[in-house]
């Protein structure tokens, strides 16, 4: 199941932030200086609502998680305070970071088996978490007081220090909101930001790529939770009120309008979707019922008219200003000179044994035997349906097999997590790449990159493969043999000991594929072992050491190309009669 | 204990229409369809409206309530889903919560939030089956639920209509290498799903009454029958309805509503972290 990916290039993108800050600033300003106290009660509630959607961001804009437990985050963020300021008269000097702590320890709890999920499970399990508190809620009486919730919140205070309302109390909101944005573009920036594009875009390839997206998604679901108790600390003190509404769907809802209508994955689109969104009913009085119906229209024509939501707008309309996207090439540097990056490790035998794999009543992989030696090219042909690919799986850990085991030297592969097998330097490619389309070729080759390793070496990876002349170009604008190069080059940088490519002649014309034979047999030089599945014969019989061949699931012949096309049984295999 | 069963089967047989159209719409889209609990809520507040204007025997109420949540539905795919059908389907999930939103905020603006009950189906009381004391529309639910299911059953499997259906649900794009009328096939999806829970909102409003905020329960309850029967598989969200409305409601006898509710949300979290994958696996392929 993918994400949500395919974000806007990033032409524009560097534009919009300081528009977007400054009417934000434009907008506090102005209210702080002329504004009515119900103006500057608006407005501080503008900034709480920024506060959790900021947080929402976070999980759904950048780890790309449908997560709906945002509201119970808030709600219980809120409950925190309203008993810690009712029963014990506490301040915001420990309300704030207790509210933080409550619900970013229930996320940690819930979170290691909810980041595994698939996006359709995610939804449902942080909507049950969100039921389960709201249930809490409701009917833990003595502690929450029922459906009536809590009342006598006391205000805003720090040691003992009051925060008066109005423009004090806004004027410390809004500074937290910005400590939010500061706190969120640190956890969006650089190599991470890039990583994350990829998470979004293929969850599955960024794991092959050796992205840990699981620990990636629980940080940024603890940030999330953090950041939404914090917005429900200050929600307590500014209406003195708590009630199961806190923790209802209605507010989740809120946060996930918020950040559409502002633009998904923009830090300035929660913020401004926060303003806007909390404004909007102000604007249009009289229709105080609708009001939810409103959030509603506003959301459906967010996701369809707007998918990238305001923000995407304005960047838009940016870069139109800046002079449209530049053409291919334009930025292209001469490459910097930088060494490939080299095998971490010393070169390994793959060996797998005795492997099986099941599908239902099918035997996709039965009792398969093999051993791959160091700088050695294995070629993998057979019919369609005969467990090539599941073959590459069960290598790479994306399947688990049901009996057998797979061995790299003396590391056991098999029972790994497929990011474990990546960084023990297996690298694969899939049949359809899961390049993040917003980012440019050489970004989608830093992903893959070691920590550590200068970012240029990504160039060098990319001319390597002779793409170094579309480094800058959105991988989405990329033609399809580009590509492919592009997807080949973010394996080299990934300085595999062992390579097990997919199908990578398929879509390539007569000299695209001569060019990557030629690279093939030198990747093998280096010591490197290859498994290259294919249909191509010829392609193979040209670089290959040797051929196997499967049918349902079993070796049906393993020994020189040359020798494959004559071989009774390979081809009974895709004939279909007996040998 | 047996009244209790009947009673937990007549809500599995409700529950199981929602869950029929939900999972129909998860396996042509790939998407959750937010948005089915509040199509039971307006189907239920559609047979309030129109209780007064037919004699009590509600039963002629079914069609009426299914052919206009059908036109409901082909409006919500136009809106919701045609609009994205090339984008992801994380996309869907968010245009049906806003979709929800629009149908509960809507029919709350219409109706008021009271709850509400629509008019027996063949008349109130009880009969005597085998020493057994049922409520008559307990029995009339389960009657037009089976019906129903079996109609489906039918269109899918023995027409070329739900061939078709079937097809562009298991693989859209080979459907349409086929020459299918994929995106016609979906928008029937749609009109098919929202027509059953509209049913499903008729069934429920006499017995249980029905206010607008309900969706979100109902919408949860198919979403979790459906996770429990394995995703994408149809029989298995009817079984997995059925199972939920009986363990809720013998559950429920005992330890009262709160905790049957709080129960089954913990249940199905810890299905999920033992079983990522739901109880029986899933149906429907990857598509990656």
């Amino acid at each position: 199941m993918r994400g949500f990916g395919g974000s806007a290039p990033d032409d524009g993108r560097k534009a919009a932030l300081p528009i977007t800050v400054g009417i934000v600033v434009w907008l506090v300003s102005g209210l702080v200086a002329t504004g009515t106290p119900y103006d500057l009660r608006v407005l501080t509630v503008a900034g709480i609502y920024a506060l959790g959607a900021l947080g929402y961001q976070l999980i759904f804009g950048f780890a790309g998680a449908l997560s709906l437990a945002q509201g119970s985050f808030f709600g219980l963020g809120a409950y925190v305070t309203a008993i810690l300021g009712t029963r014990y008269g506490l301040d915001g000097a420990a309300t704030l970071p207790l509210a933080m702590l409550v619900p970013t320890a229930l996320a940690l709890v819930v979170s290691l088996p909810v980041m595994r999920l698939q996006s359709h499970y995610v939804a449902l399990a942080t909507l049950g978490i969100g039921q389960v508190v709201s249930l809490v809620a409701i009917h833990w009486i003595s502690v929450t007081g029922g459906s009536n919730g809590l009342a006598g919140v006391p205000g805003f205070a720090v040691f003992g220090f009051a925060v008066p309302r109005g423009v004090p109390l806004c004027l410390v909101v809004w500074a937290l909101v910005g400590l939010g944005v500061l706190g969120a573009a640190w956890l969006g920036r650089g190599r991470r930001g890039l990583v994350l594009a990829q998470m979004r875009a293929d969850p599955v390839v960024a794991r092959s790529l050796g992205i840990d997206t699981t620990r990636l998604g629980v940080g940024l679901f603890l940030a999330s939770a953090a950041y939404g108790g914090a917005a429900g600390a200050l929600m307590a003190h500014t209406q003195h009120v708590v009630s199961p509404a806190a923790v209802g769907f209605g507010m989740m809802v809120s946060f996930l309008t918020m950040c559409v209508v502002g633009g998904r994955g923009r830090i300035a689109g929660a913020v401004l979707g926060a303003v806007l969104l909390v404004h909007l009913p102000e604007w249009l009085r009289g229709f105080a019922e609708a009001e939810r119906l409103l959030y509603g229209l506003g959301l459906l024509a967010a996701i369809v008219l707007a998918p990238e939501g305001l923000v995407g707008l304005i960047e838009a309309a940016g870069a139109r200003l800046v002079g449209g996207r530049r053409a291919p090439g334009e930025r292209a540097r001469p490459a910097p000179a930088a060494p490939l990056p080299a095998a971490a490790a010393a070169p390994a035998p793959l060996v797998v044994e005795r492997l099986s794999r099941r599908y239902g009543g099918i035997r996709a992989v039965d009792d398969l035997s093999l051993t791959i030696a160091p700088g050695s090219l294995v070629g993998v042909i057979g019919p369609n349906g005969s467990g090539k690919t599941t073959l590459v799986n069960l290598i790479t850990g994306l399947a688990e097999p049901d009996a057998g085991v797979v061995r790299l030297g003396d590391r056991r592969l098999s029972g790994r997590a497929p990011e474990r097998i990546a960084r023990l330097g297996v690298a694969r490619s899939f049949q359809a790449g899961g390049l993040p389309g917003g980012l440019t070729a050489a970004e989608a080759v830093v992903v893959a990159l070691a920590s550590g390793t200068p970012a240029r070496v990504a160039r060098a990876c990319l001319d390597r493969v002779g793409a170094g002349e579309v480094a800058e170009v959105p991988c989405a604008a990329l033609p399809a043999g580009a590509r492919r190069r592009v997807e080949l080059a973010r394996l080299l940088a990934r300085a595999p000991r062992v390579l097990l490519l997919d199908e990578p002649a398929a879509g390539l014309d007569a000299d695209e594929r001569a060019r990557l034979a030629e690279l093939l047999v030198a990747e093998r030089r280096q010591g490197r072992s290859l498994v290259v599945v294919e249909h191509d014969v010829p392609f193979l019989a040209a670089i290959a050491d040797r051929v196997i061949c499967l049918d349902r699931g079993r070796l049906v012949f393993d020994g020189p190309a040359a020798a494959v096309a004559a071989d009774p049984a390979v081809r009974a295999a895709y004939l279909g009669c007996a040998p | 204990m047996a009244q209790l069963l009947v009673n937990g089967l007549a809500l599995g047989a409700a529950y199981a229409l929602v869950a029929l159209g939900f999972v129909l719409i998860v396996n042509a889209t790939g998407a959750v369809n937010f948005a089915q609990g509040d199509l039971v809520v307006a189907g239920g507040f559609l047979a309030v409206a129109a209780a007064p204007l037919v004699p009590v025997p509600a039963l002629v109420l079914v069609p009426a309530v299914a052919a206009l949540m059908a036109v409901i539905g082909l409006v919500l795919s136009l809106v919701a889903y045609l609009p994205l059908s090339r984008r992801p389907p994380v996309a869907v999930f968010i245009s049906t919560i806003a979709a929800g939103l629009i149908l509960e905020n809507g029919v709350l603006v219409l109706f008021g939030p009271a709850p509400r009950s629509a008019p027996p189906l063949i008349g109130g009381g009880v009969v005597e089956l085998g020493g057994l004391v049922v409520a008559r529309q307990s029995l009339a639910i389960i009657g037009v639920a089976v019906a129903l299911i079996a109609g489906q059953q039918l269109l899918f499997h023995r027409t070329q209509l739900g061939r078709w259906l079937r097809a562009t649900a298991q693989d859209a794009e080979i459907a349409r290498a086929c020459g299918i009328p994929v995106v016609s096939m979906v928008l029937l999806t749609f009109a098919l799903a929202a027509a059953y829970a509209g049913t499903a909102g008729l069934l429920l409003a006499n017995q249980f009454f029905i206010t607008p905020s309900d969706g979100g329960d109902l919408m949860l309850r198919a979403y979790i029958a459906v996770t429990i029967g394995g995703w994408g598989s149809v029989g298995g969200a009817v079984a997995g309805a059925v199972l939920i409305a009986v363990f809720e409601t013998v559950v429920a006898a005992r330890l009262g509503h709160p905790v049957a509710t709080g129960l089954l949300y913990g249940v199905v979290l810890v299905i999920l972290a033992v079983r990522p994958r739901g109880l029986f696996g899933e149906a429907a392929g990857r598509r990656a």
